[in-house]
């Protein structure tokens, strides 16, 4: 019931706010820079233009924009966040609910804004797509319309606590430091993916589909050509979300121990401290 | 029938091995208006925190009794005015205390409605679909109260809640105060103005370097000391005043003079004994007041640790 005010505060401040604007005009290039990308790598495999990409291609181009999505999203939780440290909400809003509520809120709220702007950019874009190139959804099939909603709402989740986490131990958002990297890791095999579609049995990408802050991305692709088992996607769900819930538990912590630390950023070490601790100082 | 409303059993709370609340107990009850006082860093922030559930406690524990339910705090049903005062700035005033009162467990509509109330008693209500920045530092001052008492809490707690006000508002704000503690509230009130504590509080505790200095009710902490301050306005000369029954110490500036009288001095006495060659215009003679109980106690404090 709270959780729900939370979210829905969250959602409606963000969809009014300046950012959310700018970051929806920005989409639509970035869009366009995915699907143009994707098709240059997915060339090898293409016989032409006038043909239909293969699924890998549609796989790379939703993968894509699924970063996208998250990162944008966890952009804004993170401002929003530095921003209620910086405006002194915070106290008042722990004094009504926990940190763990406070985050969920985040969290749910601002990937619900994020997954409708990609969403709407991306219809509008597939709309515009399929008129002048051949690339369809046609080529996914249904082992593709399970499997890529959990894989993105699992990655997004992950992604946006991380962010949240960050955020929460700021200063302000000119400091971002070593934490705003961990933001990143998730987005490493984006950079191979090349070498990921040509080589989507090589043993190093199979292990890497099973580790959490890499599955969501290796798994989109090895599951758009094609070649993932069905074990193997079983998995690498039940990994990732896992990974997911441990992501978020450590990340609570942190958000729960930073939000009221006015002080100089905590450094890498004592951040692994606060993430195990059993309760906020 | 108990009216204790909230309990706070030998809390302990360390930060990076600094000690910043040591073993404090305290009790509030329905009713009742709790001065919590102390100098800066003496660890009032965190105890506040703790007793509202924002921090955990190293030890100790914090109990809340609230319509015969007995246990861990319940959110929901304390208020809190903290120091540092913050709200969403870019929503509207409205929007924002609707939202507070939301977290707190109620409806939107019954919110809606409180709030409104709220804000007509603090004449806000044109100002109720403006930008909180918008406001002036007073306002926001009167919408962050809002932010506390909107739910009607059982245990309210005011951390600074005068600083920034203009008079008028400051005796507003005391009525309210008074008007809730009538109406059952606790009320938990830290304020460095030791004039408004007088005027508000039953009790008083005093924390220093985290633990306990006083506690006890304000009659019980003015007569600890067995002083008096005396006050007067005169004509004449003063010269004889310093030698009168009891005088510990005097100050004289042009007609006036203060005196202290010390521990076991009788006012009575004293007042009889004041030389005829002495007109005297104004008198007073009363326990010291918060203020100097406050300053001694904290000097004394430190000059022992020193």
């Amino acid at each position: 019931m709270r959780l729900r005010s939370v979210i829905r505060w969250e959602f409606l401040r963000t969809i009014q706010s300046k950012q959310f604007l700018i970051i929806s005009l920005l989409i639509p290039a970035m869009v366009a820079i995915a699907i143009f990308a994707a098709t240059s790598a997915g060339k090898g495999a293409q016989q032409s233009l006038h043909e239909p990409p293969p699924p890998s291609v549609v796989a790379l181009i939703l993968a894509m924009i699924l970063f996208m999505g998250a990162f944008l999203s966890g952009v804004m939780t993170l401002y929003s966040v530095v921003k209620e440290k910086q405006g002194r909400v915070v106290e008042l809003v722990l004094s009504s609910i926990s940190a763990q509520e406070m985050m969920a809120g985040k969290v749910i709220g601002l990937g619900i804004a994020g997954l409708i702007q990609v969403a709407v950019w991306a219809a509008a874009a597939y709309f515009v797509a399929s008129r002048f190139t051949p690339i369809s959804l046609a080529a996914l099939g249904p082992v593709h319309w399970i499997t890529y909603p959990l894989y993105f709402v699992l990655g997004f989740m992950l992604i946006a606590s991380i962010y949240a986490a960050t955020g929460a131990v700021m200063k302000d958002v000119q400091s971002g430091g070593a934490s705003g990297l961990v933001g990143l890791i998730p987005y490493v095999p984006i950079m191979f993916s090349a070498f990921i579609i040509e080589n989507p049995n090589h043993v190093l990408v199979r292990i890497a589909g099973f580790i959490p802050p890499f599955t969501p991305s290796v798994m989109l692709l090895r599951v758009g050509v094609g070649a993932a088992a069905t074990w193997e996607i079983a998995l690498s769900l039940v990994s990732l979300t896992v990974g997911v819930l441990l992501t978020m538990r450590f990340a609570a912590r942190i958000f729960e121990i930073g939000l009221l630390m006015y002080g100089k950023a905590p450094s890498v070490r004592e951040l692994w401290k606060w993430g195990r601790m059993r309760h906020a100082r | 029938m108990d009216r204790t409303a909230l309990r706070v059993h030998e809390i302990v709370k360390d930060f990076d091995g600094l000690r910043a609340v040591d073993g404090i107990s305290l009790e509030a009850s329905r009713g009742e208006i709790l001065g919590f006082l102390g100098p800066n860093g003496a660890g009032k922030t965190t105890s506040i925190r703790i007793i509202l559930g924002i921090f955990e406690p190293d030890e100790g524990e914090v109990s809340i009794r609230i319509g015969g339910l007995t246990g861990r705090l319940l959110k929901e049903r304390t208020g809190y005015l903290p120091e540092e005062r913050g709200l969403y700035s870019d929503a509207t005033v409205l929007d924002a205390l609707v939202y507070f009162a939301e977290l707190k467990g109620l409806r939107r509509a019954d919110a809606r409605e409180r709030v409104l109330r709220w804000l007509g008693r603090f004449d806000l209500v044109p100002w109720a679909h403006k930008k909180v920045e918008k406001l002036s530092k007073g306002m926001q001052q009167k919408v962050q109260f809002i932010a506390a008492v909107a739910h009607e809490p059982d245990l309210l707690v005011l951390d600074e809640p005068f600083s920034g006000l203009d008079p008028l508002h400051q005796d507003l704000l005391k009525d309210v105060i008074r008007e809730l503690r009538d109406a059952g509230t606790a009320v938990l009130l830290s304020a460095h103005q030791m004039n408004q504590v007088e005027e508000l509080c039953d009790r008083v505790f005093l924390i220093h370097r985290g633990r306990q200095v006083f506690y006890g009710t304000l009659d019980e902490i003015k007569s600890r000391d067995g002083e008096h301050v005396v006050r007067l306005r005169f004509e004449g000369s003063a010269e004889s005043l310093a030698a009168l029954p009891g005088v510990e110490s005097l100050a004289v500036r042009g007609d006036r003079a203060s005196l202290r009288l010390g521990r076991g001095a009788s006012p009575d006495a004293f007042v009889r004994s004041l030389p005829a060659a002495l007109t005297v215009r104004e008198l007073s003679v009363t326990r010291p007041p918060l203020h100097d109980i406050f300053v001694r106690a904290i000097e004394k404090e430190n000059h022992e640790a020193a």
